[in-house]
């Protein structure tokens, strides 16, 4: 291949302009006029409670209300792997802060005041918050009705539990894994809930018009998806697809919060309900919280058998999610750990269990990393007890069990091109491995933490990414696609692969967000799958163009096609060296004929990508059979910490992440995910603490008591190094590395810390407070108290017992 | 969200004229000065007053002068104004170290210092700086002014002395007039702003005379007597810090709640006194760190 | 309803407004300025920063009545004749992502060059901390705000030197 000109610059952001000049629009920014309507929702106080009465009539009466709706205006599920999700709750509320009614009015304080004024007559009944009393015998069944839930065909729901969806795996033979292994050692591992925090709220503007037009203005990660479950949830009105446009500008950070649909459907519901006028719903900070989704709890219980050598024989994996009270998404959370929890390594034998378990809490469902920086942190702390155990070195174990190409996956396919080696070397290298550092202060220590990641996305078999392209009659282009820029530079990214296609420089490209109506298909902006797939779509595209462009030339001028080629927005020709036509001068208007006619006309093009080769057929038991996952991205991080013996306190001095991207389509970009994936990471291991009570309540939905990283909270140095072994179906190579760079975070730091100071953490998050009381002897659990209220009730070793289910 | 309750806003042209709304309106009249606390509560509805009265146009009661050798902090002088005057820098840094500490820059730039110790929540990281040296509030109401000692400004919780259709004008600071240095060590979640876990300020004056305070280690801001006492006319030896660190733990009656236990509150008041007198000595034999970092998170000296 | 006068990116604009209508909401919805963002609606998050009488401040605790007679600046009214030289570095370094936060970090950080045209990449971070953005990590933002002030101040310099 040729030196690229385009693909692996690190070109400028597309929108970076707008967005330091505030020109950026995000959906609260847009202008509806006078005749804009203001939701208010009414909310469940209760995690669990019949609805026994609700009584609007003074709501109803107040000057500038409009509507108030309740469940049963609307009588619909949805959901998009499960519809157990209500688009207001209609005879049971399942979780504190769930929406019973909504109050529509001309300004947001009416609505607000007239909400205050519903009345719903309740009855309380017992709620289950905790994992084993929702897997007891005779535990309260969050959904009776499950068995008559309708879901997609790769989940196992059990009917009459609160099991929501159970994943097996099943290779080769663990027990004799385990019996041919020098060492089997098994531990519990702890992770709470975290909030994804974009700073953007969820906000959506529906306008249902008389002509039965539905448009949603929504903040969201799936434009498509959105219609699709709308138009799913809303057929008994008669809605359709071709009823239903959503209109999607810049997000405000999504990290999994805004796939989906979540608080939307309230705001597709009430434009029906509010028909001619359109109706504003944005969540605020607390609603955010505790009202989207929340990244889900985990209890994992792993197995592992060692040889002497540092093979591993086996790994047994149980984990038990909190997916809340709906788990309509995050249920496909768990199916994809299910798949993939022996993380990056060679493992002759495997069983995973995952399983998917509702309780009364709010719902679970993605977010970055998609239960991938959950396990990793169980997986990635027993790895370095496991090489301890049998004194070999944590990296040189590591190295020695990692994953190459050709590998066979716990569900029997087989692994794609990898640099895991590479990512592994490189990043002991950077943090100068097995060197041991000494703090200049008495009572700090310093310690160093490896782990390595993988993860694929985890996608329907069928979805798919399409792109339009049109060129100007400047000859500048305008790439169409449903693709959603959350941050990434995806818009940037798609310029790139257009630009190296077709030598037009990104800063002549635009990419728009989407619009259902006008830009291509995407599937959703999830699963750090967009650069590959949405990739893959637009290369198509703008090959679709050349082709066309070439042949316009071809005509006019009879040159054999395969003389022809582009160079700097130019047709230029190997047989006629002195030939150099602008694109600008025919992409639109054609080419001129000796006979004065005109050849040719607008070029524009379409290309499309879905993986064909993938598959959910895996056999319920054992997972075999299928080829659920496209690919998996992996790699290796590490980081110097220095520990306060005395405080607990933890200061990241040196941070390290490799990745093999495959290719990196744009490098200053892969760096930005690189970094800003590690501070949200290790946010998660150090600070972040979801909160609540004994009742259920979310007691810190706020970032007063919810610490994200302020830009005190960084490391003192990041150091993001890009592999690429290239991804054979990718776009010029290039695979996916959104979420990747947050999931070693959490074992870094426990791994650290216990090299620093010889704790071993088992439970997220790693407070300074959690290490200072360790310290001492004092165990955290033991003095938390229950007003620090935490998912999790109970001894973490007592739910081993669920190992004992899993047949 | 927006603010949902109804209330009358006034911006009376004099002091006596705002004391007597205040004074007409009673417990339904709120004074507005940054407002950083009172419209965020007004938003989550924690308080509905029918007036809010905004003292913002006083220009006596603006910036930080000096008075009867006190400085004087008006009732309009942010936390900014704190972190930025040359004579709190060279008279009193420890104010500095304190107000660098409060929130963040876009806060601090509408907080007031005074707002900080009326709003009188257990964290308030004014209330122990003012408490080590004995600062006296300045109120003005219709029956007149009156001077509450800090000691006695503090009720409990969202609890001061000031009384219905009173105004708190003033903060004033005596100088010591002796030799002095302090530190104010914050204990937050993490570096970046937060919410006092605990704090505690050290004062050590010429002449081995020691004065600590707490906050958010009981219900209102609080002094160390006994911590105070044990110290007193000794010099600071490794077993003496030890010691007072223990007995420190015994002055404060910290509580467990969504920022901390109470065991980790205990046990970081130990150290934090510690490394308080140990930075505050430093400092007074014209050594240890400048003035603006906080022991907790960076290396002790 | 009490009428304020504002000076608003050196025009002066008035409004009507209720006594408990913040500054953020009526900037936003009566006076059309979408730049300031609503984050947290209580100080905690810094989308909502603008400039009142040049020093950045929540928009979001702040009501609108209280302004009555000042100055506020926006993104809006910065770097109206192109970009500053700060929004520039912004633009080198690919400084945001999904530039929500951006409009309140953009007028912090040209407060903060205004206040101290060299600041280090610490006194960065402490004027920033105020502001937060889930994506980036900040480095970038930092960096870019530290290379701002450095070629700033390196422009005068020059200048003298003529």
């Amino acid at each position: 291949m040729t030196a690229m000109k385009f693909v692996g610059q690190s070109a400028t952001r597309i929108d970076e302009l707008a967005k330091v000049t505030g020109a950026a629009q995000f959906v609260d920014d847009l202008d509806f006029g006078p005749n804009l309507l203001y939701a208010e929702v009414v909310e469940s106080p209760h995690a669990h409670a019949l609805i026994k009465r609700i009584d609007a009539s003074r709501a109803k009466k107040v000057p500038g209300v409009v509507r108030v709706v309740t469940g049963k205006d609307f009588p619909y599920t949805f959901g998009l792997y499960m519809q157990d999700r209500f688009i207001f709750a209609r005879d049971r509320v399942r979780f504190v802060g769930e929406q019973v009614a909504a109050v529509v009015a001309r300004d947001p304080v009416t609505a607000r005041r007239a909400a205050r004024l519903v009345k719903v007559t309740y009855e309380p009944l017992p709620h289950v918050l905790d994992l084993k009393e929702a897997l007891g015998e005779d535990a309260l069944l969050v959904h009776p009705d499950l068995k008559n839930y309708s879901h997609c065909p790769w989940f196992f729901p059990v009917a009459d539990t609160n099991i929501a969806h159970w994943r097996k795996t099943r290779k080769g033979d663990v027990e004799q894994g385990f019996r041919e292994a020098d060492m089997v050692f098994e531990d519990t591992y702890t992770v709470p809930r975290y909030a994804h925090c974009a700073i953007e709220p969820h906000v959506i503007v529906g306008q249902y018009d008389l002509a039965g037009r539905l448009t949603l203005w929504s903040s969201s990660q799936s434009p498509y998806t959105q219609r699709h479950v709308f138009a799913e949830a809303l057929a008994p009105l008669g809605l359709k697809h071709q009823d239903i446009r959503v209109i999607t500008p810049f997000v405000g950070g999504g990290f999994g919060g805004k796939a989906g649909v979540s608080m939307e459907i309230i705001a597709a519901a009430l434009a029906l309900a509010v028909k001619g006028s359109p109706v504003k719903v944005r969540w605020t900070r607390e609603q955010e919280f505790y009202n989207t989704y929340q990244r889900q709890g985990v209890i994992a219980r792993i197995k592992m058998g060692v040889k002497k050598d540092g093979a591993i024989t086996a790994i047994e994996h149980t984990l038990h999610w909190d997916a809340g009270a709906y788990v309509e998404y995050g249920a496909n959370v768990v199916n994809a750990v299910g798949l993939s929890a022996t993380g990056p390594y060679r493992v002759p034998n495997v069983k995973i269990d995952s399983v998917c378990v509702y309780t009364n809490l709010p719902p679970g469902g993605p977010y970055r990393g998609f239960g991938y920086s959950e396990f990793h942190f169980g997986l990635e702390s027993h790895m370095n007890r496991v090489a301890k155990m049998i004194e070999m070195d944590p990296v040189e174990f590591r190295r020695r069990n990692a994953i190459r190409e050709g590998d066979t996956l716990p569900y029997g396919a087989h692994m794609n091109p990898c640099g895991l080696v590479e990512a592994i070397d490189k990043a002991a290298a950077e943090i100068a491995w097995g060197k041991k550092e000494e703090s200049t202060s008495p009572h700090k220590a310093i310690g160093k933490g490896f782990a390595c990641f993988w993860k694929a996305p985890a996608m329907p078999p069928n979805a798919a990414s399409a792109a339009f392209l049109k060129f100007n009659e400047d000859g500048s282009l305008n790439i169409s696609v449903s693709g959603m820029e959350i941050g990434q530079g995806f818009l940037t990214v798609m310029a790139q692969i257009a630009a190296e296609v077709l030598t037009v420089p990104p800063g002549r490209i635009r990419v728009e967000t989407p619009d259902t109506d006008r830009n291509a298909y995407e599937w959703q902006t999830v699963g750090s799958h967009v650069t590959w797939g949405c990739g893959n779509a637009v290369k198509a595209a703008a090959e679709e163009v050349r082709d066309k462009m070439l042949q316009v030339v071809h005509r006019v001028h009879g040159f054999a096609k395969e003389d022809l080629y582009f160079e700097d927005e130019h047709v230029k020709c190997r047989s006629k060296p002195d030939f150099a036509l602008p694109f600008k001068d025919f992409v639109i208007s054609g080419i001129q004929t000796p006979h004065g006619n005109f050849l040719g006309g607008p070029i524009l093009g379409s290309g499309m990508f879905m993986p064909e080769f993938t598959s959910a057929t895996g056999d319920p038991e054992t997972s075999q059979g299928g080829h659920p996952n496209v690919h998996y991205t992996v790699g290796a991080a590490g980081i110097v910490l220095e520990v306060d013996r005395e405080t607990g306190k933890m200061r990241v001095l040196k941070a390290v992440l490799a990745v093999d991207v495959g290719q990196a389509i744009n490098p200053d970009l892969v760096r930005s995910q690189i970094v800003g994936g590690l501070v949200q990471g290790l946010a998660t291991a150090l600070y972040e603490d979801i909160r609540y009570s004994l009742e259920g309540k979310l007691l810190n939905p706020n970032f007063t008591d919810y610490k994200i990283p302020t830009a005190l909270d960084i490391p003192d140095k990041i150091v993001p190094i890009i592999i690429e072994v290239a991804q054979p179906d990718g776009p010029f190579g290039a695979r996916g590395v959104g979420e990747h760079t947050m999931i070693a975070a959490a074992a870094l730091v426990a791994n650290a810390l216990e090299d620093a100071v010889g704790l071993r953490i088992k439970s997220l998050p790693l407070t300074a407070e959690k290490v200072a009381l360790e310290l001492r002897g004092i165990r955290y659990d033991d003095v938390k108290g229950s007003t620090m209220g935490l998912c999790f009730m109970g001894d973490p070793q007592q739910y081993a017992f669920f190992t004992k289910n899993s047949k | 969200m927006s603010i949902a309750c109804e209330f009358d806003y006034r911006k009376p042209k004099t002091l006596s004229k705002a004391i007597r709304l205040l004074a007409k309106r009673g417990r339904q009249a709120r004074v507005l000065a940054g407002g950083t606390d009172l419209v965020g509560w007004l938003r989550d509805a924690l308080v509905a007053p029918d007036l809010l009265v905004d003292i913002k146009g006083f220009d006596d009661l603006k910036g930080i002068g000096v008075k009867n050798r006190a400085l004087v902090i008006g009732a309009l002088a942010t936390f900014s104004d704190v972190l930025e005057s040359d004579l709190v820098a060279e008279k009193l840094p420890l104010f500095r170290e304190m107000a660098g500490m409060v929130a963040s820059n876009g806060v601090r730039n509408r907080a007031t210092l005074v707002g900080n110790i009326c709003s009188a929540v257990p964290c308030c990281d004014a209330g122990p700086v003012l408490q080590v040296y004995n600062a006296v509030v300045h109120v003005r109401g219709p029956n007149g002014k009156r001077k509450i000692p800090i000691g006695q400004w503090f009720l409990g919780p969202r609890k001061t002395a000031l009384r219905p259709g009173e105004l708190a004008t003033s903060v004033a600071v005596p100088f010591p007039g002796k030799k002095h240095a302090g530190c104010f060590v914050k204990l937050k979640r993490y570096r970046g702003e937060d919410l006092a876990q605990a704090s505690v300020a050290v004062l050590i004056l010429a002449g081995r005379e020691y004065r600590l305070a707490f906050g958010a280690v009981a219900p209102i801001a609080v002094r160390g007597p006994r911590t105070e006492a044990l110290l007193k006319g000794k010099a600071l030896s490794p077993d003496l810090l030890e010691e007072a660190g223990r007995l420190a733990v015994e002055e404060v009656v910290p509580i467990t709640d969504i920022r901390s236990t109470k065991e980790y509150r205990a046990l970081m008041v130990e150290v934090m006194v510690r490394r308080g007198l140990k930075t505050a000595a430093s400092r007074l034999a014209g050594k240890g760190p400048a003035y603006g970092i906080n022991v907790m998170e960076e290396d002790a000296p | 309803m009490k009428k304020i006068n504002l000076i608003l990116n050196g025009e002066s604009r008035t409004a009507a407004v209720a006594p408990h209508e913040v500054l953020l909401d009526v900037l936003r919805e009566k006076l059309g300025v979408k730049s300031p963002k609503v984050g947290c609606e209580r100080g905690d998050c810094g989308a909502c920063t603008i400039l009142l009488d040049g020093k950045p401040v929540c928009s979001c605790l702040i009501l609108a009545v209280e302004v009555d007679g000042q100055e506020i600046t926006t993104l809006e009214g910065v770097g109206r004749n192109g970009p500053t030289p700060l929004q520039q570095s912004f633009i080198r370094h690919n400084a945001f992502q999904c530039g929500f936060c951006a409009p309140g970090i953009v007028l912090a950080a040209t407060a903060l060059l205004e206040k101290n045209p060299q600041p280090s990449a610490h006194e960065a971070q402490e004027a920033l901390s105020g502001n937060l953005c889930r994506c980036t990590g900040y480095e970038a933002i930092i960096e870019s705000v530290v290379e701002a002030g450095r070629e700033g101040g390196g422009k005068k310099k020059s200048r003298k030197g003529q």
